[in-house]
């Protein structure tokens, strides 16, 4: 396949799997923002409004995230109960074209759900030029990441089944235990450093920072872009290692 | 010109927690292009595992395996550039409708937009599907569904078929259509491989056959060689007068309802037949079937014990 026939593909399957089935299944649009917007609910009742603008930023965060988890359903379904990988497999299309056309479906079906955001946001406090180019940034570092660690567990997991339970736990040691909704001070100093185990701590405090809701020092932005992309790497490599295109 | 498919001593041993199996065992086989090759045997037999090397989405323990003269672990890119598959069991993505299942999956494999539109049109066309085009897929019956699976790849440039029993699972009429649709591929060309454990759908539609059983070709060829392969070319069915004991002599008997059945060669078939006639037996005499074939050579019938009820989709 040449450069030109790569992006073809890439952008019909992202078409397939990410445009189609708002047609066919529109009520699924809703779902992806269940779980943020009740979170959001959530910290804004609990803290008397004062979380309000944390809540924007961990739902950007959790709807992009939770891109990772449906693509590692819809993976392993394709994979395991429909055959559509075989298929796949079978054709022209290599790999990354595929499991890069998928992620990309899933993203632009998240896409309504922050364009919520978005607009909370900007309506609650519009953010300058730099803050807004971070917060993109930072959302599609979290893509890949997301999009690497639902692929690589996606190959790792026989049934869909098994998938979802595995999806929840992630989910919750990726948002609710780390600082994403909330500031890490506010988790007790004697248990912060959990919180520096997970990427998405860093991911957070980016996104803060750029909605004026901390101070970041030079060097702590350094290092919390340091952290997300090279962790971002690494699961991209093991997800390009791991992968299983042709089975052994 | 290179075959469509050659293996040289081929084999596969899966690796799991309960050791390992030996799916194929040094299988040789030549696929010539321009027809539908078919594949028998029971399940387990190896059909899928040489089917899924083959499509490249399996990796071979030892040997080789070309497709049109490319090595298929070496040589990848070049060989799944000219091929499409059916999984076993395979099933079309549900929210599509027909349409878009069979247009989409050419754009996906690079198919230009306004090609793939025409390539859609002719294959609704052909396998009777252009009513049904606006039908999501998840309101299809399940023959319907393994015709557009079929359309799918059929509507594809790609010059080898892997179509992997495409036809389990439906009834008489719906398989038919499959039928069709298989020998519309070979029309332009193309090599379809089919595995199937209906033998009359392996001889309906097969120039040659592979009989496979316990990871080994028992018996390779054209229908017609391969009945001739056979010890004993000739059935006979004989019902009333005549026991056991006296048919046993003219060939192998077995029991069917209502008589015996005889596997002969010619001479004494027609012996057994006169005699059979004249002590006023009914009596039928023919060439054996595939069925018979494999009953002959595998020792059980294709569909015995450890083949589980197929289950309506
Ligand atoms: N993934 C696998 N792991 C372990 N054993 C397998 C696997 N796939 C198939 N087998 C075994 O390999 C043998 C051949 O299977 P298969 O190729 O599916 O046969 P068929 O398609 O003719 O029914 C069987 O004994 C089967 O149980
Ligand atoms: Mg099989």
């Amino acid at each position: 396949m040449t450069e030109r026939h790569r992006l073809r593909s890439v952008l019909w399957l992202a078409y397939m799997n990410g445009i189609v089935p708002m047609r066919t299944q529109p009520l699924y649009l809703l779902s992806i923002l269940a779980s943020p917007l009740s979170f959001l609910f959530f910290v804004t009742v609990a803290s008397g409004g004062t979380l309000f603008l944390y809540g924007i930023a961990g739902g950007m965060l959790l709807t992009v995230l939770s891109v990772g988890t449906s693509l590692q359903t819809d993976m392993s379904h394709y994979r395991t109960d429909l055959k559509f990988q075989d298929v796949i497999v079978a054709s022209p299309v290599e790999a990354p074209v595929y499991v890069v056309g998928i992620a990309l479906s899933e993203l632009i079906y998240s896409l309504p759900g922050i364009a919520v955001f978005i607009a909370l946001g900007a309506w609650e406090a519009p953010v300058a030029l730099v803050g807004a180019v971070t917060i993109f940034a930072v959302l599609l570092m979290v893509w890949a990441l997301a999009t690497a660690l639902g692929f690589t567990l996606a190959t790792f997991f026989a049934d869909v089944r098994e998938t979802f339970v595995f999806s929840s736990l992630v989910s919750l040691g990726l948002t609710v235990l780390p600082p994403v909704y909330y500031p890490i001070s506010a988790i007790p100093a004697s248990v912060r450093w959990l919180a520096y185990l997970s990427p998405t701590t860093y991911a957070a405090m980016l996104m803060q920072g750029a909605f004026g809701l901390q101070h970041l020092t030079f060097s702590s932005q350094v290092i919390d872009w340091a952290v997300l992309i090279l962790s971002s790497l690494a699961l991209l490599s093991i997800a390009a290692l791991k992968a299983r295109w042709r089975d052994p | 010109m290179s075959n469509a498919v050659e293996a040289r001593a081929l084999s596969k041993t899966y690796r799991h927690s309960g050791g390992t199996t030996d799916a194929l065992s040094g299988v040789d086989l030549t696929i010539p292009t321009g027809r539908v090759y078919g594949m028998i045997g029971r399940n387990g037999a190896g059909k899928t595992t040489f089917v899924r090397i083959g499509a490249t989405q399996l990796a071979l323990t030892s040997g080789s395996m070309s497709v049109l003269g490319y090595d298929v672990m070496t040589e990848t890119s070049k060989v799944r550039a000219r091929i499409a598959a059916v999984p076993q069991e395979s099933r079309p993505l549900y929210f599509l409708n027909v349409f878009e299942l069979i247009y989409l999956y050419l754009t996906i494999r690079g198919t230009e937009a306004r090609d793939a539109r025409k390539r859609t049109e002719a294959v609704l066309a052909e396998l009777g599907l252009a009513d049904s085009r606006k039908r999501l897929v998840s309101h299809l019956s399940g023959g319907m569904r393994r015709r557009a699976m079929v359309a799918m790849v059929l509507a594809s440039d790609a010059d080898v078929l892997f179509l992997d029993e495409p036809t389990t699972g439906l009834d008489p009429i719906a398989r038919r259509e499959v039928w069709t649709a298989i020998r519309r591929a070979i029309r332009d060309g193309r090599t379809v491989l089919l595995t199937t454990h209906y033998l009359d759908e392996a001889e309906a539609l097969s120039s040659r056959l592979a009989l496979l059983d316990g990871g080994r070709v028992l018996l390779e060829g054209t229908p017609t060689e391969i009945r001739e392969r056979v010890r004993q070319p000739f059935r006979l069915v004989v019902s009333g007068v005549l026991g056991r004991a006296e048919l046993e002599p003219f060939g192998s008997v077995s029991t069917v309802e209502g008589g015996y059945l005889v596997f002969a060669k010619e001479a004494p078939a027609r012996e057994l037949a006169q005699l059979a006639l004249s002590k006023g037996a009914r009596v039928s005499l023919g060439p054996v079937t595939l069925e018979d074939i494999f009953l002959q050579v595998v020792g059980k019938a294709i569909d015995a014990d450890d083949v589980p009820a197929e289950a309506a989709e």
